[in-house]
Parts: C-alpha cells; structure tokens; sequence
C-alpha cells in the first residue's frame, strides 16, 4: 500500500493531466478568479496610491497651524498679528541669527483644464514665504528656476504639469486681470506638494486682494513630533483659536479621505469573488462528472477516498491561484503608477498615482486562495463519495 | 406542451448548474443595477438642472468671491429674470467631520430662481420672517433627526462672528422636499444678511450668483451680457449654463463614470465566461437529443431558436433576481445616514438592464445555438 | 393488401471522403417498397444498412440517383423541406429509444405534435390514444429514467406513430433488449403493420427479430443478397 502522500501525488498528476481536456471550462474558472483579483487590487492600490501621496506631504518635523476646526488649508484663515504672536512660541527651530524658522502661507484656488477631460478643475495655488520652500522635504526645482519675490512669478509641481493643460515653462497665466508666468517645476518626490502652484506669499497677498492676512502657518520643529509648547500656548491664549498639529498628522488624516474606496472596492470585489464562486463550483463539479469514471476505477484500485478528495481541490486551488496571479500581474501592468487627480480635503484636486504595493498583492493571494478552496471543497466532497460501482456503469 | 415548456424542462434539468449560473448572473446585475442607479443619481445633478439656469462666478475659480454690487447690475441685464446670490458657509454640526452643506442666500429671491425647492406656505412665510431661519433638506433632516421648530447651532469652518465663536444659531422654520425623486435635498440654507452682519470677515462678498432667464434661448446672449458687464475689473465673471457647471463640478472628483463602467464590465466578463461555458457544456451534452429533434422533423432553425430561448430566459431570470435584489440594495444604502445622493431605480434604469440581459443571453447563447444549428444529424446520434 | 408502391430507389449511389480514401457505400442500388409491407433488412457490420436507413429517414441524402415516395421526389428536397416531410411521412424507432430525458412519457410522445397544427385538446387526445395503444396509460406521468428498457421502446413506439405517419423505420430496436421484451415489441411493430398498416422497414441483426417480418433483404457490401426464406 503506497503512502497517502503518494497516492494524492499521483491523483493530483493525473488531474492536471487531463486538464486540457477541459480546458474552457477550466479557464472559465480562471478568467473569473483573474478579474476578481483584478478589480479588487485596482481599488486598493488607488486608495493606497492616494493616501501615499498625502502621508509623503507630511513631516514629523514641521507643525502646521490652522483655524480650528477649519480641516481643509482652504477653509483656515488667521490674522498677520496670529503668526507674530504664534512665531514666538516654544518649540520652534531658530536659524543662524536666533530667528525662529516659520512660512506663513496663502491658498488660493484657480482654475486649470484637466487633460483628461478638458473641464476646469480646482488647482490650490499657494503663497510660501521663502523659508517655506525649504520646509518642504524633497522639494527640488527639476526644470527652470524658483519665482522671484514680489514678481508675478509662479513655480507648478510636476503633478499639476501632468494632468492640466498649460502649465509648461514660458507660458503666461491669467487669474482675474492678473497675469503670472511660470518660471520653473518642483518636484517633492511625489507627493501632494506636487498638486500645487507655488508663489511668494506676499504677491498672492496682494494680488488676491488679502491684505496683511495669510491662512496657514507652517513651523520647523526643535524636536521633530512635539508640538507641545505651542498647543501651551494656543491654550492659554483666549485670542487664538487655531489647531496646531505635526504636518505628517495633519496629511494623515487628509489622506483618509479616499479610504471609503477600500470598503467600496471590498464590497464590489467580494460581491464579483461570489460570481467567480459560483463559477469555480460549476467548472469543477463538471470535472468530477467528467472524471468519475476514473475516479471510481481508482477507488476500486485501493486508492483512498482522501486522495479523490484532496486531488479534486487542488485542482481547484491552482486554478484559482493561477487566475489570482494573472490578475495581480494584469493590475500590476495597468495600475501600478497611472496617474491621475481627485478633489481633496481642501477642495482641490490632487494629483497621485495609482501604487500597488506588495502587502497589498497579499489580499488578492487571499481572495483567490478563498474561492479555490470553497469552489473546491464540495466538488471534492462529492469526489469523494462516488461509489465504486460508477467505474463499471460508465462503460458503455 | 409548448416550445417554452421544452426551453425550461431544458434550462432546468440539472439544477446546480441552473442555480451556479443563475447566481452568477444574479451577483452581475446586483452590481449592474446598484452601480447604474448610483451613476443616475450623479447624472441627475446634471440632468436635473434648469436650462434656464445660469451659474456666474469669479472667472479665476468659483471658490474666489465677487462684490455684491454685481447682483443688481445682473439683475438689470436683459433677458434675467432673478438673482440670487449664495456664499459658501463651511456648515458643520456638533463635530468638523459632519460636514454640511450650507449656502447663505438671497432669501427673497432662493425660492424663485430655485424652483425645485418645495415648501409649504406656512414654512416660506416664515422663512422670510425669521432673520435666523434655516431651510433643511427632507434627507439631512432625516439623517440628523431634525425637525420644524428645532434650534440648530451650526459652526463654520471658515467663518468666525465678531466674538471669535464659530458657532450659529438657527431655527429649523422649514424642511424641503424636492420637486424630483433625484432632487438633491441634503442642502440648508441660511439668510445671506444674518451670515453677514454677523461674520468678522470683510463683509459684502458673495460666493456666486444662480441666474434665472427668461427663456433658455436667451443663454448665450445672457451669459455674453453679464461677463461683458465686468470685463477687465478686478472682479471678473465666467457665466455658465448651470448644466455645464455641474458636469464640470463632477468631473472634478475624477472620471467616475470610467471607474463603475469598468466595475460593471469587470462583472460582465465573469458571467459572459461562466455563463457562456456552461451554454456550450449543456447544448454539448444534448447533442444526441438536438439530433432526435432534428430526426423528428424539428427545423433547424425551430432548434437555434430553442436554446437562444434557453439562454435568454436564463440571463433574465439570474438578471431579473439580480435588479430585484439590488432595489434592497438601494433601499438600504439610502437608509444608511451619510451625505449620499438618493438612489433610485427608474423605468429608465431597468429598461436598460433588460436590454443587457437580453444582449447576454444572445451572446452566452449564440455559440452553442449555432452549433445545434449546424449540427448532423448523422453525426449527432452516432454520438450518442 | 394494396400493391402501390411507397418508396421507390432508382440507381442510388452513395460515396464519402474518410480521411484520404473515398469510401463508396452504394453504386446503383434499385429498391423499391410496397405499401404495407414489413422489410427487416440484416448485414454485417459495414454493409450499409445503417446508412440506407437514414437515406430512406431522409437524414442522409444519396449522392446520385432518384428517391420517390408517395409519387413525390424526396433527394431533391431542401433540409428544411425534409424535415417537414420527416414530420408528416417517417416515424423512427432507435435501438436506444432515444427519449428526452426531462420529459414524461405521455409529453415525449406528444413531441413531435409540436410539429403539427392540432389543438391542445386533440394532442391531449392523440396522446392517450398513442399510450392505450402501447399499453402504457398508467405510466403516463413516468420519467424515462423510471421505466424499464422495454416501456421506454414502447414509448418511442407511440411518439413514432402519434403524428400518423406511412412509414415506421427501426433502426435495432430490439437490439437493447432481452428476448422476452424484444418478443414483445416486435409482436407490437407486427400489430401496426396488420391492423393499422403501417409500413415498416426494420434493421436488424438479429434473424429471429426478422422473422417478425413479411420479408427479408440482406445487404452486403452496398448490395441486395437474394436470400428470401421467409416467401
């Protein structure tokens, strides 16, 4: 008597082999596996792709200062007297001549035409003091020079370059009766800063009729994470209502915004595995039909009913497994990296690209592996309790 | 005994097979019909709008405010019926992520340019009365549990009163319903003169202004007329057809319509391929019957016609369960409280399914129905 | 008994392609069947027997010569044309009774009215008449899968007469059954030949099904081997 290893080896070859001979419907089953996976790996590695982009935007070591409650850059506003009384808190990093290291900014919203769908569409244009540029991590001009102060000098990230028409180096932009050229294109290593037109801050004060006011205040912090002295003094002064909070904090929760993508796409995902279910169920029931005749002559050989069993469902599983492969490989081929733009919190859009990250080609394994097993296991079962009798009756 | 009576003693004699793929075909127009009310229900901000509806805004973005000494020189514009001018007011209740949608209006002029926002003559006297009044729509009252006569303190995330506080206090004078099914009523509105009076902000800007026309033949000249009126102030106008801006607005969030398109192709597939297998497989099986038929007397034709028949009842009996099931599907998601537009289903919706599901029928069948077509009746009995 | 001729064969020849040979199965076979007669015809395997079988069922069409019935051209006919003329002339009986396993004996036997105009009543009527006459009133409401080899021939018997036709082809219809059983549908053919005068032509490889039969042709390698014993 063979071990059951052996025996399940040889039930297993002998499955496979005889795959060709139904190979529409095993490919049935594979193709459906295959845009299961497909589909939910899409949805999560735009949800990924998104918050990817506004986690890279934030710094453990900048604190970002904002009216309370306000949620969006846009919505904040606060008074020139706030950031001087904000800019001698504790806590703030000082340059070279004891100064504390702070960029009141400005964020204007402008109109850009999308190149995908020739609409208009929200780009943030913001107004940085020069400290501000250098608060940004990773931020470097790739192409031109950076805007010159009190100019109407405009500097795009490579984002808003990518999905909005016109924004190329030389090229004169009109806001109102206002005219801007841009001078040069940032790059901050992908992340949401790359949605944005940057300017100095005073120009856009003026131009955008803002008087002395700004809207957000960015900090370089002593220690990185700890905003404590300036939360003190927010506190204890009953003239400021602001929240203050690390910048990498702030994107976090900004980049929460896409995260009903994940359930929708869970949702949608689980619903189609469902379908593909039922398919794998027909697709491998029709084999043990096809096969019961060998089936049963092996039964009647001595092979175990475990081996019928356990040959059936992986037969299964491969399939399955095959299809959740293709499916990974085909949303690796065509999601990974596309690019493209939403609104954001602040009502504007942001660009970011699609990421499918390793942990998540894990879920796709998983789902996969679900419906090979389920659409397996009954066939199985049923493989298992063919009588014996079934070897001799099928020979005619 | 008819042919249909073959059909369905055919469609079901193996009845896992019969339930496998009806269930798939279930699950795809369970999503179909979801997705494409949901897609109706984005469409119908376009669709829904007045054609003799004008939206005009600050020429750099809709976010950037004009003076409200635009609002009468529009007024005086030929062919304009009524103004009315709205400022976004970054509405939130009780916590900054309960976001609600509020607009500080024209109070006198809202009812006449919005015509879709219906109320009882009881609430729009008081509406005009109550400096504090606020309208609330049938859906966000539902999901917060407001009523006529509550007081309701909403914050602003953008605005502050003199005092630095940033919460408002009004009075519930009336709860709107929409004109349409599809009318969107998750929006409040609040007098444009207490949100004014009352902010710290330089006062005296508006967000933009909803223009009605006289007729919607006069657009263009209108919209010509009110952006000629500002041309190179520091304030100039886009004035666009309310439709235009809508779409627009949608596109903003990105090519959604792209996004379910695929969903809903995605989910085709898997149907067409298991359905369509298990077409193939059932007709192969039959093959010494479809020669008994066919010896009989049966025309080929009468057969081909037979298991299309197969096939489409098939696809509309999977389908039809299916758009049953998402109509639940519906219902619970508009139960669930969260700032959604209101599904529903229309004649349009399900017209279009059945279309679908005729078309899957066709294409699942047609294979296997041209095989019996073409199949021998020498060939097929010595088969079996 | 009437002396009219039914079917008549003139010059039938018959050839395929199998792979590269051609395969020639007739070459001018005459054959001709009188009204009421009852033909079993016996062959080796390969004789043609099944393939003259499905010339006269017009499933198979010769590819030279002339087939008359009833004073009608049948080899010229369309396929669609055949099968009409299948419907209303030739009643086939196979050796594995050939019933559609998802209907009930009394609907499987209504089958083929579905090619006439008659009304639900007349079917309903015909059908019970059909049933009485092959003795299966009470296993009407049977699956085929519920009677034994001997009813389901019974009930392939009476869907092949139900529409009235002239002819009854056999194609080995005892040929799935034991003696006993094939006695009794073979006295039952003989029965719709007497009394009801049917003409029957009957394959068969079995001498003791022949002798059922009026008269008996052999077949071999395309052609009629006189060997009448029973005349």
């Amino acid at each position: 008597m063979t071990s059951i290893f052996s025996q399940i080896w040889a039930v297993v070859a002998m499955n496979i082999r005889s795959l060709p001979r139904r190979l529409w419907m095993s490919l049935a089953a594979v193709f459906a596996v295959t845009v299961v996976v497909a589909v939910l790996l899409s949805f999560l590695s735009m949800a990924r792709g998104f918050s990817q982009t506004l986690e890279g935007a934030g710094s453990e070591s900048t604190a970002i200062i904002t009216r309370s409650g306000s949620r969006s850059e846009l919505n904040s506003s606060m008074s020139n007297e706030t950031v001087k009384i904000l800019s001698t808190a504790p806590g703030i990093a000082r340059d070279a001549n004891d100064n504390p290291i702070y960029s009141a900014e400005l964020y204007v919203i402008v109109d850009g035409i999308k190149r995908t769908s020739k609409t208009e569409a929200n780009i943030p244009m913001r107004g940085i003091s020069p400290v501000g540029f250098d608060l940004r991590e990773n931020v470097e001009i790739i192409e031109g020079r950076l805007f010159t102060t009190g100019r109407n000098e405009i500097i795009v990230g490579a984002g808003v370059l990518r999905e909005f028409e016109g924004f190329e180096i030389g090229k004169e932009l009109r806001f109102g009766n206002t005219e801007w050229t841009v001078v040069g294109v940032f790059s901050t290593g992908g992340s949401a800063f790359e949605s944005e037109l940057w300017t100095d801050a005073r120009t856009v004060q003026t131009q955008f009729r803002r008087g002395s006011s700004y809207q957000t205040m960015r900090v370089l912090l002593e220690t990185p994470g700890d905003v404590s002295g300036m939360v003190e003094l927010v506190e204890n002064d009953p003239r400021l209502n602001l929240d203050v909070e690390t910048e990498a904090a702030f994107f976090a929760e900004q980049g929460e915004a896409l995260s009903y993508i994940v359930i929708v796409g869970w949702v949608i995902s689980f619903l189609m595995a469902l379908g593909a279910l039922a398919g794998a169920l027909n697709t491998m029931y029709t084999s043990v039909s096809s096969r019961a005749a060998e089936i049963a002559t092996l039964r009647a050989l001595g092979f175990s009913n475990t081996s019928a069993f356990v040959g059936t469902l992986v037969e299964s599983v491969l399939l399955s497994l095959i299809g959740g492969a293709i499916g990974a490989f085909l949303s690796y081929i065509f999601m990974d990296g596309i690019s493209t733009s939403t609104l954001g919190a602040s009502f504007t859009q942001v660009v970011f690209t699609f990421s499918l990250t390793s942990d998540l080609f894990i879920n796709g394994v998983w789902l996969a592996l679900i419906i090979g097993v389920v659409g397996g296991f009954f066939p199985a079962w049923q493989a298992a309790r063919l009588p014996v009798m079934v070897a001799f009756r099928q020979g005619n | 005994m008819s042919d249909l009576y073959l059909i369905f003693k055919n469609l079901t004699r193996k009845k896992l097979r019969l339930f496998l793929t009806m269930f798939a075909t279930f699950i795809a127009f369970l999503i179909y019909g979801t997705i494409t009310s949901f897609q109706a229900a984005l469409d119908a901000g376009v669709e829904l709008s007045a054609d003799d509806r004008l939206v005009s805004v600050n020429k750099i973005n809709f976010t950037q405010p004009l003076p409200i000494s635009y609002v009468n020189k529009v007024r005086g514009v030929a062919g304009v019926e009524e103004v009315v001018h709205m400022n976004w007011f970054g509405g939130y209740y009780q916590d900054p992520r309960n976001q609600v949608q509020t607009f500080a209006v024209d109070k006198d002029t809202l009812l006449g340019v919005y015509t879709e926002i219906i109320l009882t003559d009881e609430e729009e006297a008081n509406w005009l009365q109550n400096r504090q009044a606020i309208l609330v729509g049938e859906s966000i009252a539902r999901t917060n549990g407001w009523k006529v006569g509550d007081r309701l303190p909403l914050n602003s995330n953008i605005f502050s009163q003199a005092d630095g506080k940033t919460v408002w206090q009004f009075d519930i004078v009336g709860v709107y319903t929409g004109a349409d099914a599809q009318t969107d009523t998750n929006s409040v509105y609040i007098h444009y003169k207490y949100f004014n009076e009352t902010q710290s902000f330089g006062g005296n800007y508006i967000g933009w202004m909803g223009v009605k026309t006289a007729s919607p033949d006069l657009n263009e000249q209108v919209i010509k007329s009110i952006d000629d009126l500002f041309v190179n102030s520091p304030f100039e106008t886009e004035t666009v057809p309310e439709k235009a801006f809508q779409k627009a607005f949608i596109e903003q969030i990105g090519n959604i319509g792209l996004i379910l398109t695929s969903v809903i192709g995605a989910a085709f597939f898997i149907i067409l391929v298991i359905v369509g297998n298990s077409m193939v497989l059932a007709v192969r099986e039959r093959t010494a019957e479809i020669g008994v038929m066919k010896t009989l007397g049966f025309k080929s034709v009468r057969i081909f016609r037979m298991v299309l028949g197969e096939s489409m009842l098939l696809a509309l009996m999977g389908g039809g369960l299916g758009l049953l099931a998402s109509l639940g599907m519906i219902g619970l998601m508009n139960s669930v409280p969260a700032p959604l537009p209101t599904l529903i289903m229309d004649a349009d919706v399900v017209l279009k399914a059945v279309g679908v599901m005729l078309a899957l029928g066709l294409i699942t069948g047609i294979i296997p129905a041209v095989s019996a077509l073409r199949l021998n009746i020498i060939t097929a009995l010595s088969r079996g | 008994m009437n002396d009219e001729i039914l079917y008549d064969l003139k010059s039938i020849s018959k050839s395929f392609v199998k792979g590269k040979e051609q395969v020639t199965v007739f070459d001018g076979l005459n054959m001709s069947i009188k009204q009421g007669d009852f033909l079993a015809i016996m062959g080796p395997s390969g004789s043609g027997k099944t393939t003259l079988l499905n010339m006269l069922g017009g499933v198979d069409q010769p590819t030279g010569g002339e087939v008359w019935f009833d004073g009608n051209r049948v080899d010229t006919l369309s396929e669609n044309g055949l099968a009409q003329w299948r419907a209303n002339n030739i009643g086939f009986i196979f050796q594995f009774y050939n019933l559609m396993p998802m209907l009930n004996a009394a609907r499987n036997i209504e089958l083929p009215l579905l090619l006439t105009n008659l009304s639900k009543a007349q079917r309903k009527k015909s059908v019970a008449t059909a049933l009485e006459l092959v003795e299966l009133s009470d296993r009407a409401k049977h699956m085929p899968n519920e009677l034994s080899g001997g009813q389901q021939q019974r009930v392939a018997i009476a869907r092949a007469i139900i529409s009235d036709p002239k002819l009854l082809l056999c194609d080995e219809p005892t040929g799935d059954l034991d003696r006993h059983t094939a006695d009794e549908i073979l006295q039952m053919l003989q029965l719709l030949n007497e009394k009801f005068g049917k003409t029957i032509v009957m394959v068969t490889h079995d001498p003791r099904a022949a002798e059922f039969a009026k008269r008996t042709l052999h077949l071999d390698k395309g052609e009629f081997v006189e060997k009448d014993l029973a005349a």
